[in-house]
């Protein structure tokens, strides 16, 4: 893929849902910002991140928040530009090209919107290769890349830095001031070499969450004839082993607000009422799914439910009573399953008492 | 006594109730002007002899005109948009996401103000005097009438749309304003959205109204009128010339809400039959489970809630296969009465092998002589199934209920259901959405964000339960009756705990002196 065009926009955003795992929120509004950014400053180039310089000079840009308070502060059109210039500013260097965040969600658009622009490239790649609840979890973070100095701009043009000791106080302190500035801020950060972006970022992630999202849009229909081609599209990618684990309907959902997160359990039975129950840990994201007593798939591997007529992945915020779904189940990339990954994705590191074990091993 | 009469995109089905007691029944053609098929409707009810005039104490309308009008882009006015968010959205003004088509009949008349609240109460932007004075004067100048306004978080803060909605009406004082906080819910987009198709139909509402109203009067009933919203609820006639997008997709609900009065169950599964679908319901505590997708109104996002319906390929006048293994999706649909086999034609249709297996008596029999008995039983067995199966889909987890069968094809089902504990068909079924119409309440909601770290869970509840309840004594409401039927409270992640969307509907008892028809 060597540009995103008008035509990627609702594939990306569609497929972004997808590795979201039930997190990320709702990608529309961020993909009506890309779509009027790259009407106005035409599409953008991207590059895989074995094509960069070593000594180039890469940051990553998203948007840090609260979901359901951007349903009324909207973003605009320059928001992300303008908050790559302040970061530019302030590190006193040009950006060669940015990358994303998290490709599970609304920050899968964002970057887009700051490369259209500066006019400067994208970067095929990300910082979880799905959603995860918090910035040390990142990749980048993982590799040992600092997310400081940062830069967050609110929607009237405020601008503050960031300069801290590790991603743990970096992300505590960005989240309140994304409260005090209206539940809502973009933020640039990791500055970064070529080098290492290239040891940090899970590539390839930006082209093929375009292409998921075409093989999602293409299969539209009911969820159980959407497993062999998300197995064809999944397997040869990093991700692998993709399985259809469960498919009935919702019969309970509690979450409640536990330090910012919306954290709870869903639950689900088979449409005849045969067979073990299936439940699914929620922390934002699905991080565990449970037959019975048997751990059918759990974090850092993906857990997504789809509408069960469409194939529609369904975010948890909207997970409801009665809602009638099919849940998949899909590796996660080798990055995440190194020892230095598992401290900090570990199904242990959400608080449940179990080992990981990768999903093709279950 | 009063009157129910369910406007459908097909037919339009009338009912006198009193009390609980059906007085007389009708179902007829919808007229390409709507109007004269209610006064086709009302003449036969009322020459039916059940009830005089001066009996009927009120009468419900449910129509589908308004939906219709958005999907297909007839009797839009043009709209002036007014949007107080800035500087928050630049480049990202309203109708964005609309489909040309749509936003090409509403015209191109968009504001941006400074103004609006974030989610905390402190302002987005100081309002500034001389964009209001600008925006007033470039209406004046194009002679625009129809305004719809959203201010961010208005659900919690509606005074920048109060504000500019007054100034305008002070300078132009025939303008037809939407302010969109009386759309209720959370999400700006969405929100305004509705506002401006409401403000779109405003012109076309006062023209239904009038000719509903026409309709009853040129019929002697001078009782008060009131429509059916997308919830199951009534509003004054009146109050739909201010609010006409709050009709939106009320059929399905009407129909839930019929066969729960004809039942008196406050929880089952509806399945509703006609000619092309099965329509598959909840009822819960008495009213329509709702839906929680996004719901498009002619390919506009709203924040709606609708009820959650399953639509099956299954109806009277559904394709059979030779074998009888397959029956639908496909259906001849309202010429069945000519491409039936009993009717004549030479279409193997669902009707036929109800026919055939003796279940109805309809048409002519001899036709079905070809028929094979295999394919009728392996047809019926299909059409059982094929019921079953959806109605486990739509059935809340591990509990017995009961199903009620409504529609004019719920003759179909002729032996029991697997997934129904009981199977209930109760008499005048096929009207079920009449009644449903005829027997609703008022209702109204409200929605805020609220931190029950700085207000108690109670408190809150209060605030904005007084709110919906206000609005539901505008719609209509006796006081002393309106209640609270649902509260729904979402936890907001990444905020303050204790951060909430808090939502209240209330509904309550028509009141005595109704703002319908008098006027």
């Amino acid at each position: 893929m060597k540009t995103i065009g008008l035509e990627h926009l609702d594939d990306l955003a569609l497929g972004s849902v997808f590795l979201a795992t039930g997190g990320g929120g709702d990608p529309h509004v961020p993909k009506l910002i890309a779509r009027e950014a790259i009407k106005k400053y035409g599409p953008v180039t991207v590059i895989h991140p074995d094509e960069i310089d070593d000594d180039a000079f890469v940051g990553t840009v998203g948007s840090v928040g609260a979901p359901t308070v951007s349903l009324e502060l909207l973003p605009s059109i320059d928001d992300a530009s303008k908050t790559l210039d302040s970061f530019e500013k302030y590190v006193g260097r040009k950006i060669d090209a940015v990358a994303s965040f998290e490709i599970g969600g609304g920050n899968s658009l964002i970057p887009l919107v700051a490369a259209a622009g500066k006019g400067i490239p994208v970067i095929d790649g990300d910082g979880m290769g799905r959603a995860l609840p918090e910035a040390q979890m990142m990749s980048y973070a993982i590799a040992g890349v600092k997310p400081t100095p940062a830069v967050a701009y609110d929607y009237s043009g405020n601008t503050a830095v960031f300069d801290v000791a590790t991603t743990e106080v970096y992300e505590r302190h960005i989240r309140s001031y994304s409260m005090a500035a209206g539940g809502m801020i973009t933020a640039a950060e990791h500055p970064m070499t070529g080098a290492e972006l290239k040891r940090s970022v899970i590539p390839g992630t930006l082209s093929f969450s375009v292409e998921l999202g075409r093989v999602l849009r293409e299969n539209r229909g009911q969820a159980g004839k959407l497993l062999k081609p998300l197995q064809e599209i999944f397997e040869p990618s990093i991700y692998g082993e993709c399985r259809l684990i469960f498919t009935g309907k919702v019969i309970d959902k509690a979450t409640r607000i536990i330090g910012g997160y919306d954290v709870g359990e869903a639950t689900l039975e088979a449409f005849d009422g045969q067979g073990p129950n299936l439940t699914v840990n929620i922390k934002n994201e699905y991080l565990l799914a449970k037959l019975g007593d048997k751990t059918a798939a759990s974090v850092p591997d993906l857990i997504t439910i789809v509408d069960f007529e469409t194939g529609t992945p369904i975010n948890a915020e909207r997970l409801r009573y009665g809602q009638r779904v099919s849940v998949f189940a899909t590796g996660c990339p080798e990055f995440y399953r190194s020892e230095a990954a598992l401290k900090v994705v570990a199904p242990r590191c959400f608080g449940f008492d179990i080992d990981y074990i990768p999903l093709e091993e279950l | 006594m009063r009157i129910g009469i369910d406007v459908g995109g097909t037919h339009t089905d009338a009912v006198i109730l009193d009390g609980d007691t059906v007085i007389s029944t009708t179902k007829a053609l919808t007229s390409a002007d709507v109007v004269s098929g209610i006064t086709d409707a009302l003449d036969t009810l009322l020459k039916d002899g059940g009830a005089t005039q001066d009996k009927i104490k009120t009468v419900m309308i449910g129509t589908t005109q308004f939906t219709n009008a958005i999907v297909q882009r007839k009797e839009l006015a043009p709209v002036a948009i007014v949007r107080i968010a800035l500087p928050s959205g630049r480049g990202m003004p309203p109708m964005v996401d609309w489909p040309d088509d749509i936003r090409s009949a509403m015209g191109d008349h968009v504001y941006l103000l400074h103004g609006g609240y974030l989610y905390d109460g402190y302002p987005v932007a100081d309002m500034r005097d001389e964009e209001v004075e600008a925006l007033i004067k470039d209406l004046l100048r194009k002679k625009i009438k129809n305004i719809a306004i959203a201010s961010a978080f208005s659900p919690m803060n509606a005074e920048p749309e109060k504000i500019v909605g007054q100034k305008i009406k002070a300078a132009i004082p025939d303008a037809n304003i939407t302010l969109s906080h009386n759309f209720g819910r959370l999400g700006l987009m969405e929100r305004e959205n509705a506002a401006i198709m409401n403000t779109a139909l405003l012109p076309f509402a006062d023209k239904v109204v009038n000719s509903f109203l026409g309709a009853l009067s040129n019929r002697g009933l001078t009782c008060p009128a009131f429509i059916s919203q997308n919830d199951g609820t009534l509003m004054s006639a009146d109050f739909v010339r201010a609010y006409p997008a709050l009709t939106f997709a009320s059929g399905p609900t009407n129909s839930l809400r019929g066969a729960y009065k004809l039942t008196g169950l406050k929880d089952a599964i509806v399945v509703d039959i006609g000619g092309t679908t099965s329509d598959i319901g909840v009822l819960q505590g008495g009213f329509p489970r709702e839906s929680n997708v996004v719901i498009e109104i002619g390919g506009v996002r709203t924040n709606f809630r609708m009820p959650d319906i399953t639509a099956v390929g299954l109806g009277g006048g559904s394709l059979v296969t030779k074998s009888g293994e397959s029956v639908g999706p496909l259906s001849v649909g309202h010429k069945l009465v000519t491409e039936g086999l009993v009717f004549g034609g030479d279409t193997l249709t669902a009707t036929d092998v109800l026919v055939a297996s003796g279940g109805a008596d309809i048409g002519d029999p001899s036709k079905l002589e070809g028929v094979p008995k295999e394919t009728v039983t392996a047809a019926t067995k299909t059409i059982h199934h094929i019921l079953d199966q959806n109605i486990e889909m739509m059935k809340p987890g591990g509990k017995d209920m009961p199903v009620i069968l409504v529609g004019g094809g719920a003759v179909l089902v002729t032996q029991g259901l697997k997934a129904a504990s009981k199977l209930h068909r109760p008499e005048n079924a096929w009207v079920a959405n009449a009644i449903g119409a005829a027997i609703a309440q008022i209702g109204a909601e409200s929605e805020r964000m609220i931190s029950y770290r700085e207000t108690s869970r109670e408190e809150a509840i209060q605030v904005v339960t007084r709110a919906a309840t206000q609005r539901a004594i505008q719609a209509g409401a006796e006081a002393s009756t309106v209640q609270a039927v649902d509260i729904e409270e979402t936890a907001i992640p990444y905020m303050d705990e204790g951060a909430t969307r808090l939502r209240v509907k209330v509904i309550g008892d028509l009141a005595a002196q109704g703002s319908g028809a008098a006027s």
